[in-house]
């Protein structure tokens, strides 16, 4: 199964509270992988760690998948119930943790310092979905939307538990504690979703500067009242931005078209060649 | 005191303390920590305390000692380190005291900034929050399992992959055969929300529960799966 059509873009915003942005995202559509990483740790070492994790996901990802190495070859130690792709994206997130965690333990000014981060890899018939960190990845499709990635803070875990109900969940000050991030611990276990694609899926990626001001309603509305992937991502900022903005924003959005049915070579080429019109707004 | 908590798969099998000098752990039962797994050689590896320090050594075993994927003929223990024996896991905990000193959080954490959370915290919190089992409970791993129904010879079906695709082709993680049978027919991924059927729109029908799915449908315990001829009872059992 083909790829037909993939129309992505990025954005991110310093927000009208913070000095500095510690947001990274980066889009790549020949490659087919989207990530947004949400740092932290004083004196630009957030913006460094969610920097380095975006760069050693996408640079370790490209090389193993374009030399099919084999799993038992790749970082870290191989998942069985994940197809090949999946564990590249494994292998690659828990490359950039153990990179970063050292990082913060042997220089002093990046003591401390650790990223959230959200992946998302289309190959022919799969979406792989693979965070750490509260920053969420939704698919939308058919009208509804569902998060595809699972919240590593401190309350969604209350809740899994069923220790705290969905409402004192959302009053709780504790939503921003994580339990998951790249840098704090030598190993990290990420959650990887592995998904069949259907035409006309739309993804979207995003730091929690977006989804602490707008709800998982407002996003499907405004995702369905927009088909242009840059000006989606441009009324996700100034909704935020217009919400008070309290923190960085960052916010990739991922439309597929015709991923159902095998396509022929020149459709496919149609397709990447489109692809490489649709302009990526870059961070600055 | 220190203590270290053996896990398999992510579950907490068992919890051990040291209330004494050395521990030793391996297969057979004379072992303070007894793994019975072929993979764990009889006497694997042993943990001794030399002052405040914890340094695990192993015995020349078959496999191998792993700390945090390392592999390791003697280490020193610290907070958070993961022993790996064979599949097994053993958690090292430092003295409550040792994790209070080893990072102080701020007084007045700005809670509307992210922060870090490790385990130790997460209980401390707990704790305040008056919340019932201090400890942090695994969260439980299931398993879904398509039990074939009518007849068949398919028996129980582990779904061991994220996603599993059903159908003709020899790609699929389940080959059903038929003469209307597709090369893929239906997928099931397993989503944060739990798992989930799929169509892929050919024309083999699938139905849940008599109904005939069309995009996709969220599958509960004893939904019952129709593909074409072949029928299914979905459920989820405890990962071992």
């Amino acid at each position: 199964m083909g790829i037909a059509l993939v129309k992505s873009a990025g954005l991110t915003d310093v927000g009208l509270k913070r000095e500095g942005n510690e947001d990274s995202f980066s889009i790549d559509e020949r490659l087919n992988l989207y990530i947004v990483a949400d740092g932290m740790g004083g004196h630009l070492a957030g913006e460094v760690a969610s920097r380095t994790a975006v760069d050693l996901i996408n640079k370790s990802y490209r090389k193993w998948k374009s030399s099919e190495t084999s799993e038992e070859a790749i970082f870290g130690w191989p998942d069985a119930s994940l197809s090949r792709n999946g564990n590249y994206i494994l292998g690659g997130i828990q490359l950039a943790n153990k990179v970063i965690h050292e990082m913060a333990t042997y220089h002093k000014e990046y003591k401390g310092m650790g990223t959230t981060i959200a992946v998302l890899a289309i190959i022919p018939g799969l979406v792989i979905s693979a965070n750490a960190g509260d920053s969420p990845i939704y698919m939308i499709r058919n009208g509804r939307i569902e998060k595809i990635s699972k919240d590593h803070n401190f309350v969604a875990e209350q809740v899994e538990m069923g220790l705290m109900t969905e409402e004192e969940a959302a009053e709780s000050p504790m939503k921003h504690v994580l339990t998951k991030n790249l840098g704090s611990y030598e190993d990290l276990d990420p959650d990887i979703f592995e998904i069949e694609p259907a035409n006309n899926d739309r993804f979207i990626l995003c730091s929690d500067g977006l989804t602490d001001l707008v709800t998982d309603d407002e996003i499907l509305q405004m995702v369905e009242g927009e088909k242009e992937p840059e000006v989606l991502c441009r009324n996700f900022i100034d909704l935020a931005l217009k919400r008070g903005g309290h923190d960085n924003t960052t916010v990739v959005t991922v439309s597929l078209s015709g991923t159902g049915k095998p396509k022929t070579g020149p459709i496919r080429k149609i397709g990447a060649l489109l692809a490489d019109i649709s302009t990526a707004m870059r961070k600055k | 005191m220190e203590r270290l908590v053996l896990t398999f798969n992510k579950q907490i099998i068992n919890r051990y303390s040291f209330n004494k000098d050395n521990l030793t752990i391996g297969r057979k039962p004379e072992n303070d920590v007894q793994i019975d797994n072929l993979a764990v050689s009889g006497h694997h590896a042993r943990i001794d305390r030399t002052g405040n320090d914890f340094i695990l050594t192993d015995l020349q075993s078959t496999n191998g000692t792993f700390v945090n994927h390392k592999q390791i003929v003697s280490h020193t223990l610290k907070h958070g380190d993961n022993i790996q024996i064979g599949k097994h896991v053993l958690l090292f905990l430092a003295s409550e005291k040792q994790e209070a000193g080893a990072e102080e959080p701020a007084k007045e954490p700005d809670l509307d900034k992210t922060m870090i959370l490790d385990t130790a915290k997460q209980r401390e919190l707990l704790a305040k929050q008056g919340k019932p089992g201090t400890a942090v409970p695994a969260a439980s791993e299931k398993t879904g399992v398509l039990s074939a129904l009518g007849g068949s010879n398919l028996g129980e079906i582990e779904l061991t992959k994220k996603l599993t695709r059903i159908g003709k082709a020899d790609t699929s993680e389940i080959r059903l055969s038929g003469m209307m049978m597709g090369a893929t027919v239906a997928t099931i991924s397993k989503r944060p929300s739990g798992y989930t059927i799929a169509s892929t729109g050919g024309r083999t029908k699938i139905k849940v529960n008599g109904k005939v799915i069309h995009e996709s449908a969220p599958l509960k315990d004893f939904d019952t799966i129709e593909i074409g001829s072949h029928k299914f009872q979905f459920y989820q059992k405890e990962s071992k």
